[in-house]
């Protein structure tokens, strides 16, 4: 048996919410596709399409360059909560 | 003409009126160089995800406007030698998709004045009452 899927396979969030442009301000849009460590997920783990991974990509490199969100989160540089910015 | 939206942030440790003048600055620099200002919107303190010039909060402020492209190289050289302004990005909206979220954007953003005709039509409906009784 290969290596089981950690995560369940999906269908895109953002065609189920019908989100036409994917704001970087609105950081609850973009909470799906970071991981615990504010990295960007692969599409195989979000299972988001194509069309909507492009977006969400440049909305997170936006918001980390004005610090909504963090560049990265790691044992040095540990925030106290890290889904505080996400509210 | 093209849609603008820019984003910056002032140092948490200026006083409420060194901030509305940096503010009242940087508007005054976009009707300077012929922007037309649609909106502003103001975040208000937030707390930065990592700190910037040692600073671990921001005061948060979005500018929309219409402008020519040149426009943007001179606020952004006026940003950038501002001390007070720690972090700005500006992003421009052509698309169409993208236009609809502007607009919806600005229109969020503007104050609204439904509220006054709320007011006025709760005080009108005891009075109505009155003249019945």
């Amino acid at each position: 048996m290969a290596e089981r899927r950690k995560f369940k396979k999906r269908y895109c969030k953002y065609c189920e919410m019908k989100v036409d442009y994917i704001d970087y301000k609105d950081l609850g849009l973009l909470k799906f596709s970071l991981s615990e460590r504010f990295k960007i997920m692969p599409r195989r783990l979000t299972g988001n399409c194509k069309r909507h991974q492009e977006m969400v990509t440049v909305a997170i490199k936006r918001a980390r360059q004005t610090a909504l969100i963090p560049y990265i989160v790691d044992r040095k540089n540990v925030v106290e909560n890290p889904f505080e910015f996400v509210r | 003409m093209n849609n603008y939206e820019t984003l910056y942030v002032l140092k948490p440790t200026l006083t409420d009126e060194e901030t509305a003048e940096n503010i009242a600055k940087i508007e005054a620099i976009l009707v300077r160089e012929g922007a037309e200002i649609l909106a502003t919107n103001n975040m208000g303190m937030r707390k930065l995800a990592y700190p910037v010039q040692k600073n671990e909060r921001g005061l948060y402020t979005i500018v929309y406007f219409k402008a020519n492209g040149s426009v943007i190289h001179e606020l952004e050289r006026n940003l950038k030698f501002n001390e007070e302004v720690i972090k700005y990005l500006t992003v421009r909206y052509t698309k169409q998709k993208e236009l609809t979220q502007f607009a919806k954007l600005v229109a969020a953003s503007t104050p609204k004045e439904e509220a006054p005709v709320a007011t006025e039509e709760v005080v009108e409906a005891p009075t109505a009452e009155q003249t019945e009784a």
